[in-house]
């Protein structure tokens, strides 16, 4: 690895603002129950109170302290995010990885299935088993893993296949280098900007699906997300409310979804020596 | 007839305790109407030879064996039986022209000496001969009376052959009589001695000259450090070589007859040296030694065991060192070599390769020497890469086999793969593809050290990637380690691969278009320095290029192909020079920028035709249904692949 990642990430406005949001959302996700002064779900409160130094964004209309409900709700989304991102990445590095290193009946199987997989709605299903099964919020997560690695796949599949026939693969083969060796040394490092993207592109689905999911309620109602918070909110549209309890967890998670977005295009530059000269 | 037999000689320079071996153990025949020449480097012991014949070593020489003409021994022989012989039987022309003659007599009087110091002639007899004899070497009456201040180079050297030849001696040692002259007077004197040898004389011809030594000698002998490593017909000897030695001085020499001139033997030898040092028991106790560059005591005081040549070999083996070897009878040729004279690395026997309907690669047979460059031209799509490949084993034959240091290959692959690849390293087209992007240049140059698992000591790994570094002259500081290839201009990336395929000190090299990416004035640079390192490390290499020019100028031999065939095969002058193929004709007239009706286009569909019938001027019926024969010539060195062969 670079010598001077540090230094080139230091002056990278991308790299600078992504990680100063990512230190400040994982402070909330991490410090989150500390900072909230009232449990999210203690209903104790005057309802619809406005924002004052005991409720800082005010009370909801169950008597809820909204800014309590927003810490937890980014707790659950970016862990949602998190998970999902991750899961689905793994599972789509190693299908496109195993497609384009054995080819074959093994190839050809899984991109059919990728190809299916494509051809339905991913949101359709989700509704559907939320719906039906009510499974828990870490179980939905790995469906829609299971259900979002094709992109990652097809994609990490297709430059794997480049990059195989590449001469300086050729010449470690002609060195005497094993299959593993190749794969780790040559091909998994070459793909790297593939696994931000994906990652990216995967967590900030799944955060947004998320929200759309518990703005749906299709979750456990008692689970505090920002989708939901979104929601609840819409119904008072009439009273002034939409600057205490509107905004905040439409802007959070806005900020969320660039977070990640800027990271990545970050590091994307860092990491492929090529692209620094140029980006 | 007389015939001179040289038998064991050897001669020691007796100088305190630190003696010098200047001949080991010669054995030579000198037969009347033959001319042999003795051929090697300074210091190899030739004017030590010559003078042994006259009995003109110095006192302080030691020397044992004989030397007999007609059967009278030289070595053991009194000055005044010695003089009878010199001048009159055996005569020697000395080399330093000039500086044999005597200043202040007249020419004419010092050719006219020998006849009246044999009382053969009254003084004005022996003048009016003198005179005879120079005329016979072009020198007017006029000349012959000056002194030898007043006369060229050439003319000395002529009165000097004139003053050998007055007495008309049956047997001549003539030490460099073309040294330092110019190409017309060399032909008039190798005129001379032709003649000498016509008459029935037999000729000892002391030369550094191989070109003098190939075109009028009948048998060479190589001279190396006071031994005899090679004896050869002269023909043999810039293009069929059996030592080492002999292919590596004919490489340095700036023939006509070959365009890989300059190459030069890797390493120094200046002398052997006899010491004598008190043993433990107090008894003195000789052994010898090689002086050379950079050589030293300090290894103890270890007399080379085996082949004195071996340190400078370009395919020595352990055995090399160990064992002595004595002279080996090899065809025509004798050898001293416990290899039997210079290896085949690598034997391709009838290997191809098919792509689907595509035949890339047709049957083939090649061999590669070691420490000779092929060099593989032809068109795109001729199958030179796929050739190549099949040979650094990358790529697998369909059928055939490949012999590599005597194992079979395919064997060899399945059995330990990363002990063969250790012993071939490939360069490729383009460096920027031939490595990772991702490593830097010390990443790179280590890849195969950690790959074959040749080392987990790392600090080994960094030496020998530093020394790598140093080899293809390249900078060996930390920061340069740390580059990466997009830092590197493309020279330097190319060093860097090549450094890449040398760090595991490969027997063969497998270059496949090296400098094709690389603009003029770098591949000049890269190109002499692959051919420095060629000669340094002993190198087998394959070369391909698609520039003729470049193989004309680092080529010991080429191979044409095309369509997947080999047309041509043969030393690199005659490929070039005399080209028996036509579309080898033609590939030289379109590397002279000449445009050709029948540059480019599809070989024949037919693979049992010649594949160049399409395109080819003189094509025949019979070109069309019949792949050609192999046509052999120049003894079966130069091989084509047609029916109607030009030239």
């Amino acid at each position: 690895m670079h010598l001077d990642v540090r230094r080139v990430l230091a002056k990278d406005p991308w790299f600078v603002t992504g990680a100063g949001l990512a230190l400040l959302l994982a402070v909330l996700v991490l410090a989150g129950p500390l900072l909230a002064m009232h449990d999210p779900h203690d209903m104790g409160f005057r309802p619809l109170s406005p924002p004052s130094s005991e409720h800082w964004l005010g009370v909801n209309d169950g008597g809820m302290d909204i800014f309590s409900e927003l810490l937890h709700g980014i707790r659950n989304t970016v862990l949602f995010g998190l998970i999902t991102g991750v899961t689905a990445l793994v599972i789509g590095v190693v299908i496109g990885l195993v497609c384009a290193w054995f080819g074959g009946v093994p190839d050809h199987f899984l991109m059919r299935l990728a190809d299916i997989l494509l051809a339905i709605p991913a949101v359709m299903i989700l509704i559907l088993v939320a719906a039906f099964f009510r499974p828990s919020p870490l179980t939905l997560g790995l469906i829609l893993a299971a259900l979002s690695w094709p992109t990652t796949a097809k994609a990490i599949r297709a430059q794997a296949l480049v990059v195989k026939k590449s001469v300086h693969i050729q010449a470690a083969r002609q060195m005497g280098a094993s299959g593993a060796y190749i794969i780790a040394r040559h091909l998994m490092p070459e793909l790297f900007p593939l696994y931000l993207i994906g990652f990216a592109a995967k967590a900030r689905m799944a955060m947004f699906m998320e929200a759309s999911l518990s703005f749906l309620g299709l979750f456990d109602p008692s689970r505090k997300s920002l989708g939901m918070m979104i929601s609840y909110a819409l119904k008072y549209y009439y009273l002034d409310i939409w600057w205490n309890w509107l905004i905040p967890p439409i802007l959070c998670l806005t900020l969320l979804i660039m977070t990640v977005t800027f990271l990545a295009v970050s590091l994307e530059k860092v990491f492929d020596p090529r692209l620094k000269e140029t980006w | 007839m007389v015939k001179v037999t040289i038998d064991e000689l050897s001669v020691t320079y007796r100088a305190n305790d630190h003696s010098l071996l200047a001949l080991d153990q010669v054995g030579l025949c000198l037969l009347p109407g033959r001319i042999t020449a003795l051929v090697g480097e300074s210091g190899s012991g030739k004017t030590t030879l010559g003078k042994s014949l006259m009995g003109l070593l110095p006192d302080y020489a030691e020397v044992s064996g004989s030397v007999r003409l007609d059967g009278q021994d030289i070595v053991g022989a009194g000055e005044a039986s010695l003089n009878k012989i010199r001048w009159s039987r055996a005569a020697m022309l000395f080399q330093n022209g000039a500086a044999n003659l005597n200043p202040v007599l007249r020419i004419i009087d010092q050719v006219a000496e020998p006849l009246i110091q044999h009382g053969r002639a009254g003084k004005t007899e022996a003048t009016l001969e003198a005179e005879k004899a120079l005329d016979r070497m072009s020198i007017h009456p006029s000349l012959a009376r000056r002194f030898p201040h007043e006369l060229s180079g050439g003319e000395i050297q002529r009165a000097l052959l004139a003053m050998t030849l007055i007495m008309d001696p049956e047997v001549l040692i003539l030490d460099e009589p073309t040294a330092a002259l110019d190409a017309m007077t060399k032909a008039f004197v190798s005129r001379i001695i032709l003649g000498a040898r016509n008459q029935g004389k037999a000729v000892l011809l002391i030369t550094h000259d191989l070109d003098l030594a190939r075109n009028i000698a009948d048998d060479l002998v190589m001279l190396y450090l006071g031994q005899v490593m090679e004896t050869l017909p002269a023909k043999d000897l810039l293009l069929n070589p059996l030592h080492p030695y002999t292919l590596a001085l004919g490489r340095s020499y700036p023939s006509l007859e070959i365009h890989r001139d300059l190459g030069g033997i890797r390493g120094d030898a200046f002398y052997r040296v006899i010491h004598r040092h008190s043993e433990k028991n107090g008894v003195l106790h000789p052994h010898a030694h090689v002086i050379g560059a950079g050589s030293s005591h300090e290894d103890g005081h270890l007399p080379p065991k085996g082949c004195l040549f071996q340190p400078r070999c370009t395919q020595s083996v352990s055995e090399c060192s160990e064992k002595a070897v004595p002279l080996l009878d090899a065809g025509t040729h004798q050898v001293r070599c416990v290899r039997g004279g210079i290896a085949t690395r690598l034997e391709l026997e009838q290997v191809s390769k098919r792509y689907g309907d595509v035949a890339a690669l047709g049957p083939t047979d090649l061999a590669f020497r070691a420490g000779e460059i092929f060099c593989l031209v032809g068109e795109t799509g001729s199958g030179k890469t796929t050739l190549a490949m099949i040979a650094a084993g990358v790529l697998q034959p369909d059928q055939g086999r490949r012999v590599f240091e005597g194992r079979d290959m395919d064997r060899w692959i399945k059995q330990e793969y990363r002990s063969l690849a250790r012993k071939i390293g490939v360069i490729y087209q383009n460096p920027a593809e031939a490595v990772s992007h991702r490593f830097s240049v010390f990443d790179m140059v280590a890849e195969p050290l950690k790959i074959q698992k040749q080392s987990r000591d790392n600090e080994e790994i960094r030496k020998r990637v530093l020394r790598a570094l140093a080899d293809v002259h390249l900078p060996t500081e930390p920061d340069f380690l740390s580059r990466y290839p997009h830092e590197l201009n493309m020279g330097a990336l190319q060093r860097v691969c090549i450094a890449r395929a040398l760090v595991s000190e490969p027997a063969m090299v497998v270059a496949d278009e090296p400098t094709s990416s690389l603009d003029p004035s770098v591949q000049a640079k890269v190109l002499k320095m692959m051919l420095d390192l060629q000669i340094e490390k002993g190198l087998t290499m394959l070369f391909i290029t698609h520039d003729l020019g470049v193989a004309r100028k680092i080529g010991d031999r080429i191979g044409v192909m095309l369509a997947g065939r080999l047309v041509e095969t043969g030393p690199t002058v005659q490929v070039i020079g005399r080209p028996a193929h036509p579309y080898t004709r033609l590939l030289i007239a379109s590397a002279r920028g000449e445009i050709a009706a029948a540059s480019a286009g599809p070989g024949w569909p037919n693979t049992n035709a010649c594949p160049f019938a399409a395109r080819c001027d003189q094509v025949q019926e019979r070109c069309a249904e019949v792949f050609p024969e192999q046509v052999s010539l120049e003894e079966g060195r130069h091989l084509a692949w047609c029916h109607y062969p030009l030239g």
